[in-house]
């Protein structure tokens, strides 16, 4: 592989990481905290809160996911590898 | 307006220990002692099978996503070793339980938040990185469909909210 094809590779797989784990971070951070928060004043409603906090971390995670497959990829599977 | 009376209850107690009457009062105070330790005996054990049919409706939404999941899983790998391929469809298979795993992994963490962690773990993210990494080394298995396998929990849990809500309407 190319030397500048493999620095580039590893800055992009970084930034994919990093850039993309900030929002679903804060997000899952504050739903977190909304979901203990609603325990706490409500418990009968305790099952209800986790299944909708399992629902939401589900589809929030996935933007985690998106970047670090995409940094796999170019880690582990460069399509611009000559 | 319950828990109002229980929270002026319990605050009371501790104004007639701190100033136990007198005389003949002293039996009296300790019967009421007595009855607040049934009452709070009591309200642990109405919090406790609160808490019990919570996290039976926890598990039993669990249960009803990881159907769904496995019915779509079982429905995608079908049509695609019918209409794709073999290969395609193994990977979509690998993807797929994958996939299951990472949401068994994320729901036993949410499951935990509260009682024995503060925070969500994210050990479930190790389960894509496994993926990857099992496919860029076993030459038997295709990235693009192995990555569709992983993300088809969402339209499961889609088809769960989707469920839920319509039960809830007709109910």
């Amino acid at each position: 592989m190319d030397s500048i094809v493999t620095a580039a590779s590893v800055v992009a797989a970084g930034l994919a990481v990093g850039l993309g784990a900030i929002g679903p971070g804060i997000g899952q951070g504050s739903a977190a905290q909304g979901a203990v928060e609603g325990i706490a004043r409500q418990p009968e409603a305790e099952g209800k809160i986790r299944g909708t906090l399992l629902l939401s971390f589900a589809f929030m995670e996935s933007l985690t996911i998106y970047g670090l497959v995409v940094a796999l990829v170019l880690l582990f599977a460069n399509p611009f590898a000559g | 307006m319950q828990r109002d009376s229980e929270y002026l209850l319990a605050s009371s107690l501790p104004q007639s220990n701190a100033s136990p009457p007198e005389g003949g009062e002293d039996r009296l105070g300790g019967s009421r002692d007595s009855s607040s330790f049934d009452e709070s005996t009591l309200d642990l054990e109405l919090s406790g099978e609160v808490n019990l049919a919570a996290l039976e409706e926890y598990a039993q939404l669990q249960r009803s996503i990881f159907t769904t999941a496995l019915v779509v899983t079982v429905l995608s790998f079908t049509l695609g070793a019918l209409f794709v391929g073999i290969q395609f469809s193994i990977s979509l298979l690998v993807g797929a339980l994958s996939g299951l795993i990472y949401l068994r992994l994320l729901a036993r963490n949410i499951g935990k938040l509260g009682k024995s962690s503060k925070t969500v773990s994210k050990v479930q993210l190790l389960v894509p990185v496994m993926l990857v990494l099992a496919i860029s080394r076993l030459p038997q298995l295709d990235l693009l469909p192995a990555l569709i396998g992983f993300i088809l929990y969402k339209p499961s849990l889609a088809l769960q909210v989707f469920f839920e809500s319509r039960s809830r309407l007709s109910s």
